[in-house]
């Protein structure tokens, strides 16, 4: 127990320690991103300067963001970047813990819906006026506005965007002899059911349709796409609707799946602190014939099932009844710059971030770098000029349905305490899916969980 | 100078960097923590930013369920580890340290080697092995008829299985602290018991167990402090759940802390379980206390 508290104790002084070092962070970031502004060109042609990329990005993507950096070096040789990256699940800790100093990382890829609590803690500075030109001319306004803004001020470089859909095994669907994917619940439950195989015990060994747990995201988002088709929200500005009809009418169904008609078993949706697990096992190895997951998933499916990929069939989200069409959740990711950073840092940091975001850094012809290492990993890039420049890639089959579903996805909402809310709405989700309380019950837990994390940030 | 006032000093001399080193890194972030406890922080803001919010975080987090839960989890799992250690370990100690057992060091060493294995790879490779329906361990269920189960991906079965991998991973370890233990009884006592009649079974009874008492006590008190903060195979594993079932004090302290950047509750968390700790182990080493 010492131990644990020396730990914890030892990492809120440091965190606190570094900060105090910047008594007042925000005006701190705010006027060295300014310097940073008239410094640039000084830090190109003057002292050498280090700075650090902080990413989640697998080995094979890092690798490649590594042949970018050299390509950048040789026409900077006094700008160095170096690469950190760690799993997908210590990136907001690692971020957080080591922010807090010109030492910590300089520039990171961030979750859209962590940049408001960078923000109010002044971790994320705000973009010089040469790359707010830069993103308000290249990129969707409102992608810019949504995502890389907090009261109007712009934060960062959009790169990323993500949405749901629904995937399902073609061949599966075959042997059932089902010839289209479901576009309704209606039509989703009863080919779940043609879907589901069970041994002779009754236990299910092919579900029918999979649903994720152990994972915030994993479990909200496919959650409020199915809330969204079927005409709900999830906030009314900072007001939870958790007790909505359209809310209560998912987890209704994500109840009959898994305990009415049984064709779902939620064992074989765990995910671990990488997001893979089971939940991808099932799907790869032909035990889950549909679920509903982001495209950045794509070369995951594709590492393990090899040709058995061109069995990957993607289709919009099913609509509820009271839907008018299937809309998907999507979030954004995005590069920051660590506004502890020094000045000439900070400048590096924005020259660098500018170059690998502008067309032409990439191998794609008319792709910029960012966008040639997104759509290495199936990521749909953002930039406008990236979109056209990969306009075959986006029309291939899996990612053609996420590319048509931009037009009609909603933003997950980017509120303060967004990451707390996340895991409060899946807790309740998950039990209803293990059994442990009625979709009425969790829905309710939810909204009152909901509102006492809003009620933190917004009064 | 007087030699009193000598010794003083010299006293002082020798113990000022131990204890400097303590009062730092053990004493100073407790009491840190203990402060910070009593005010809403952001954690990534100033420290200078933190307002008081008096005992509202201890009122918050003894009132919020997820904590209750993640308590009664801690304790389920650290009283089912100790329960399944402790005599696992006498029995393996014992057997391992009869001469007459051939090949006695190659045991020693494949049972102490699991726990040289870093934590994290022993999760990831256990993560692997009970994958329901693929995964080995369920593949072995089935060639002998026996029902797959869901091991991680159950509610009521994932903390079992953090167990079991518990107890496999540091179930060398705590048998090493048995043999030296072992080592420590006078071989004088095992040949009176013999005079006396006392085959093994009686030797064990009445000789080698109530002389491993104080060995027993101190794998008791270390077995609870390293369960009491079990984190790596849960992070890894399972993130907490499913629906809190794996959700123990650190993942929760450290979710509260790092994800949801609430350090005046996670230090009062982390508060509340010295406290428990304390009050846990004292009593402990009073009830066990020998005469």
């Amino acid at each position: 127990m010492r131990k644990l508290a020396t730990v914890v104790a030892a990492a809120l002084l440091m965190a606190g320690c570094s900060s105090s070092g910047a008594t007042t962070a925000p005006t701190q970031g705010t006027a060295a991103s300014q310097a940073a502004t008239t410094k640039a060109p000084a830090t190109a042609a003057g002292s050498p300067v280090t700075i650090t990329f902080l990413t989640h990005w697998p080995p094979q993507q890092v690798d490649l963001l590594n042949t970018y950096i050299k390509k950048f070096q040789a026409s900077n040789p006094n700008i160095t970047v170096q690469v950190r990256a760690v799993p997908f699940g210590s990136l907001l800790t690692t971020l957080r813990t080591q922010a807090g100093s010109a030492s910590g990382p300089t520039i990171a890829g961030i979750y859209d819906l962590w940049l408001p609590e960078l923000v109010q803690d002044g971790i994320a500075a705000k973009a010089p006026a040469a790359q707010v030109q830069d993103i308000q001319q290249n990129w969707p306004a409102n992608l810019v506005s949504g995502a890389v803004s907090v009261n109007g001020a712009i934060y960062g470089y959009p790169n990323e965007i993500d949405l749901y859909m629904l995937n399902y095994n073609k061949k599966l669907f075959a042997d059932a002899g089902i010839s289209a994917p479901p576009s309704t619940w209606q039509e989703l439950v009863t080919d779940a059911k043609a879907l589901t195989k069970r041994d002779s015990s009754g236990k299910i060994t092919q579900q029918g349709f999979g649903l994720i747990n152990s994972w915030d995201s994993g479990v909200v988002h496919p959650w409020l796409s199915f809330v969204l088709s079927d005409g709900g929200k999830l906030l009314d500005g900072t007001k939870p609707l958790l007790t909505s009809p359209a809310a209560e009418a998912v987890t209704s169904l994500y109840n009959q799946l898994v305990s009415t008609d049984k064709v779902t078993d939620p064992s074989m949706g765990t995910s671990n602190a990488n997001t893979t697990g089971p939940f991808l096992d099932n799907f790869t190895n032909g035990k889950t014939a549909m679920i509903v997951m982001a495209n950045w998933w794509e070369s995951a499916l594709q590492t393990a099932m090899k040709s058995n990929f061109a069995n990957v069939g993607t289709a919009p989200i099913p609509v509820g009844p009271n839907g008018d069409k299937a809309h998907s959740v999507s979030y954004a990711w995005l590069t920051v710059v660590n506004a502890h950073a020094t000045a000439d840092q900070q400048a590096a940091a924005w020259k660098f971030l500018q170059w690998l975001h502008d067309t032409g850094s990439g191998d794609t012809a008319g792709a910029s770098g960012m966008g040639d290492l997104l759509m290495s990993m199936g990521i749909l890039p953002s930039r406008t000029s990236d979109v056209q420049a990969f306009q075959s890639k986006l029309g291939e089959p899996f990612l053609k349905a996420y590319v048509d579903g931009l037009a009609d996805a909603v933003p997950f909402p980017i509120v303060l305490g967004g990451a707390e809310l996340t895991v409060a709405i899946q807790k309740s989700i998950e039990s209803v899916e293990f059994g442990q309380a009625t979709p009425q019950a969790a829905m309710q837990s939810a909204q009152s969980q909901a509102q006492q994390i809003l009620s933190q940030y917004y009064k | 100078m007087s030699r009193g006032r000598v010794q003083a000093v010299w006293s002082t001399v020798f113990l000022t960097p131990g204890v400097g080193l303590i009062t730092l890194f053990v004493f100073i972030p407790i009491v840190l923590t203990a402060w910070i406890s009593l005010h809403q922080w952001s954690m990534y803001s100033p420290l200078g930013s933190m307002s008081y919010v008096g005992l509202a975080n201890y009122a918050d987090v003894i009132g919020d369920p997820v904590f209750q839960q993640a308590l009664l989890n801690t304790f389920v799992y650290a009283v089912a580890s100790i329960l399944l250690i402790v005599p696992l370990s006498v029995f393996f100690g014992i057997f391992l340290y009869r001469p007459a057992i051939r090949g006695r060091s190659l045991l020693r060493t494949l049972l102490f080697s699991t726990y040289m294995v870093p934590t994290v790879a022993v999760a990831i490779v256990w993560g692997y092995l009970y994958s329901p329906i693929y995964g080995p361990i369920d593949q072995l269920l089935s060639i002998v008829h026996l029902p797959s189960q869901a091991w991680l991906g159950s509610a009521n079965e994932a903390m079992l299985s953090i167990i079991i991998l518990n107890i496999w991973q540091t179930l060398g370890y705590y048998t090493v602290l048995v043999l030296a233990g072992l080592t420590q009884i006078p071989q004088d006592y095992y040949d009176a018991s013999a005079i006396d009649g006392a085959g093994t079974l009686g030797q064990t009874r009445y000789v080698t167990i109530p002389l491993l008492h104080r060995t027993l006590v101190f794998v008791i008190v270390i077995a609870a402090i390293n369960t009491l903060q079990v984190f790596d195979p849960i992070y890894v594993l399972t993130q907490g759940g499913p629906v809190n079932a794996t959700n123990v004090l650190t993942y929760d302290i450290y979710q509260t802390a790092f994800q949801f950047g609430r350090a005046g509750a996670a230090s009062a968390m982390a508060i509340l379980l010295l406290i428990v700790l304390l009050v846990a182990v004292t009593t402990f080493l009073r009830v066990t206390r020998e005469d």
